[in-house]
């Protein structure tokens, strides 16, 4: 059982993509390298996700500030990351104000940063089916804090 | 005998003529003045048109030679015909990131016919429907703006720079596709449409009126699209049922390309020719104004707030907050994404930056942070 805040868990949601590109046909092929920050607990978690085609090839950890090497990254409290992927396992797929669109949108609890305004509308061009990665959480065996 | 290699198709004996007296040119099979044998290796999601750009193929002339229908990298006849072109410059219409934008579109293309589900739809309170009624009558008639605008220019775009025209051919059919599925919105659950106002037609004009491309693109990529994509992201705040949120988010990935194409064809405008610059400038000067009165128009913006507030009954306490939180944002990534496309628009604008809570001192590339104190449920108020 991974946890969300562990690597591990983020690997096995790209496991989970990787198994079934077909699920990510509809939505198109992707070119993204997205950061998540959660911060707010005694050593932050910093991971790095590339998107390529139908598949997430490669999900590492980054250092502090390493986000900055990424088209763009979500970045937010770890409280606010967890009521997201609660939402997730409850409801099946976020919903309501608890996806990442939603939640960047007002972006006081989770926000989507860049340092160029192209990394950042690279988050709305395949906003899609990075919720729907996450949206995969529903499916792994348990997705505690 | 089999033909193995160019030597066997030189030594051939071929006839110059049709038995009927007319002649043949054997050129294209021998002696064709381009690249033969590239072979480009299709990657992982099959061949895409970066995977073709190689060698002479690939090759963008600053100004090509020729102004033609004829394909960029085959063998030209010296006298082929002018067509007309009056767009002859790579940065008059190229953006470094448009054949990767091209692939992302047909990649990405939906229907709202199949894709929506409409069967979702459920019966919501009257002004809550009157307001999505009238954003989606507004959303359908200025939509087909960005169809037409391209469609004006295309023809007059030389076809050297061929995957312009065909990522602006997958524009056209995007917002093909939102003018049609905001249509069927607004009829789809027993309202219709409602108000349209000379506010939006004026903007359109000015749009579809520019004098040269790169000002209209300007004013419909950066500043139009812009605003659009912001109210696309705030479908999740709006949208009263599932069925409209997969509209708005479906339609936000389409407009982003469209975002990301005008922001770097005004970067390569600018670059390609500086005085290019202040004709922008110009542009985006008076695109402003009409953009301010038609953002502010009493329809659109009454019924914006509506959906914000979730009902005519919380629209001052909750609406109008929420709209001006908006407004921030919306401005605040326009400024971004002009300053990214080489336009310092912040010393320019004459949009009231106090009253959007924007600092110019606080401008940064990434965004400008806004100077009003935001309340406990995250609004400006």
């Amino acid at each position: 059982m991974a946890y969300v805040t562990e690597l591990r868990y983020y690997q096995e949601l790209a496991a989970l993509m990787n198994a079934h590109p077909e699920d990510y046909e509809v939505l198109g092929e992707v070119d993204l390298n997205l950061g998540l920050v959660m911060t707010g607990q005694a050593a932050d978690l910093r991971v790095k996700l590339q998107f390529e085609g139908l598949g997430c090839t490669e999900v590492s950890a980054l250092e502090e500030g390493g986000e900055h090497s990424c088209d763009c990254w979500l970045e937010g409290d770890l409280e606010a990351w967890g009521e997201m992927f609660d939402d997730i396992l409850v409801n099946g797929m976020a919903t309501g104000r608890k996806t990442v669109n939603s939640l960047t949108l007002l972006g006081d609890r989770i926000d989507i940063r860049a340092n160029d305004p192209l990394g950042k509308d690279l988050f709305f061009r395949f906003n899609q089916t990075v919720q729907q990665f996450l949206d995969g959480a529903a499916e792994l065996e348990q997705s505690v804090v | 005998m089999a033909i193995t290699s160019d030597e066997d198709l030189r030594s051939l004996e071929l006839p110059s003529e049709t038995p009927m007296g007319q002649p043949l040119d054997w050129a294209w099979l021998r002696g064709a003045r381009s690249e033969w044998g590239m072979k480009p290796v299709p990657g992982p999601r099959g061949l895409t048109m970066m995977d073709i750009a190689t060698g002479s193929y690939g090759e963008i002339e600053e100004e090509p030679q020729f102004r033609s229908m004829a394909p960029r990298g085959s063998d030209i006849d010296e006298n082929t015909p002018d067509m007309g072109y009056i767009l002859n410059h790579k940065s008059q219409v190229w953006a470094d990131n448009v054949i990767e934008l091209y692939e992302e579109a047909v990649a990405r293309q939906w229907s709202s016919t199949r894709d929506i589900p409409w069967g979702d739809l459920r019966e919501l309170p009257s002004d809550i429907e009157h307001a999505m009624c009238q954003l989606c009558t507004v959303l359908t008639e200025i939509e087909m703006i960005a169809t037409d605008l391209p469609a004006k220019w295309m023809w007059r775009m030389n076809h050297h720079f061929l995957e312009a025209k065909m990522f602006l051919s997958t524009q056209i059919m995007d917002e093909a596709r939102h003018s049609d599925v905001f249509r069927k919105r607004a009829l789809a659950n027993g309202g219709g449409l409602l108000v349209s106002r000379a506010g939006s037609e004026s903007l359109l004009r000015t749009i579809l009126e520019a004098k040269t491309y790169t000002q209209a693109s300007a004013l419909l990529h950066l500043l139009g699209e812009g605003f659009i994509l912001d109210i696309f992201r705030q479908g999740e705040l709006i949208a009263p049922t599932p069925v409209e949120k997969k509209i708005f988010r479906l339609s936000m990935q389409d407009e982003a390309r469209h975002v990301a194409y005008g922001t770097m064809h005004i970067r390569q405008a600018i670059a390609g020719d500086p005085d290019v610059e202040a004709e922008i400038h110009e542009a985006l000067d008076h695109g402003e104004k009409v953009f301010a009165e038609f953002g502010t128009q009493p329809d659109l913006s009454s019924a914006l707030a509506v959906l914000l507030a979730g009902g005519v009954e919380h629209i001052e306490e909750r609406g109008f907050p929420m709209q001006s939180t908006m407004a921030t944002k919306i401005f605040t990534s326009y400024l971004a994404r002009c300053e990214r496309a080489g336009l310092n628009r912040i010393d320019r604008t004459s949009l009231p930056l106090d009253l959007l809570g924007i600092d110019r001192d606080q401008f940064t590339r990434e965004g400008v942070r806004p100077t009003k104190e935001r309340g406990e449920d995250g609004l400006r108020h």
